[in-house]
């Protein structure tokens, strides 16, 4: 990973069109503004981790397979059991 | 009108509740609609079969099954979103249901997201995924179940 220092007010630009600036640093946070071509996605981390995540959820199982793996889940010791639960 | 599903055929949206994601979720902005169903075989799981594409069903957990524990915490921009009042404690009342997908892989190993809740606001049935940006809780946490049961074999002799 390239590291750089830079203050606020400074940027730097990766490639042709992305320029990343920072703006304000305050606290455990900074402010950064980033200009670059529309066609380039911009995710937070979080938000591509759970992207990712989704696709992967999406995945197909049979729904014995399903029954099988969770069927059994409400009788574990650790699940919490509440009061007027439907029929187990 | 009939909802072709993944799992059960056709059913009436009547076989579950209708829940609405006015911006659909991570990778799949555009599926909105999803018929939530809890059928008794895998409760407490609970199918979200999307209302527009009959091959795509999450699955969820109710996030007290997950982590009893669990603190929610969700941003103005999402509560409204919601419509949720912007003064409220969502995560003490009884007005939202907050759930975790779930995600196996091939390899078996099943997770939960705790990084990015789904919360439905039970009145208007609108929901959201709401991914946290503080890092308390991992989008792959690691669930542990009860061994699955491979048939007659494992039941104990009678």
């Amino acid at each position: 990973m390239l590291v750089i220092r830079r203050r606020a007010g400074e940027s730097v630009f990766i490639g042709d069109g992305v320029e990343v600036e920072v703006l304000e640093i305050a606290g455990n946070q900074v402010k950064i503004g980033i200009s670059a071509p529309r066609d380039v996605l911009i995710l937070r981390r979080e938000v591509r981790l759970t992207a990712e995540q989704n696709e992967l959820a999406a995945n197909s199982m049979s729904f014995a397979s399903l029954a099988g793996l969770f069927g059994k889940m409400r009788h574990s010791p650790q699940g919490p059991q509440s009061p007027g639960d439907k029929e187990r | 009108m009939e909802i072709e599903t993944k799992y059960f055929g056709s059913v009436s949206p009547d076989a579950g509740s209708v829940v609405e994601f006015p911006l659909g979720l991570p990778a799949f902005e555009r599926e909105r609609g999803f018929l939530a169903i809890e059928h008794p075989r895998t409760a407490p799981l609970v199918l979200l079969q999307s209302m527009s594409t009959p091959d795509l069903c999450f699955l969820a957990l109710p996030i007290g099954e997950v982590d009893p524990n669990y603190r929610l915490q969700i941003s103005a921009e999402d509560r409204a979103v919601l419509g949720l009042d912007q003064t409220s404690d969502p995560a003490s009342g009884p007005g939202v249901a907050v759930m975790a997908l779930v995600a196996v892989r091939h390899d078996g190993q099943i997770s939960a997201n705790l990084m990015s809740p789904l919360v439905v606001n039970r009145a208007n049935r609108r929901a959201i995924q709401s991914v946290r940006c503080d890092g308390a809780y991992s989008h792959q946490h690691p669930l542990a179940l009860p061994p699955a049961g491979t048939g007659a074999q494992e039941r104990p002799c009678s």
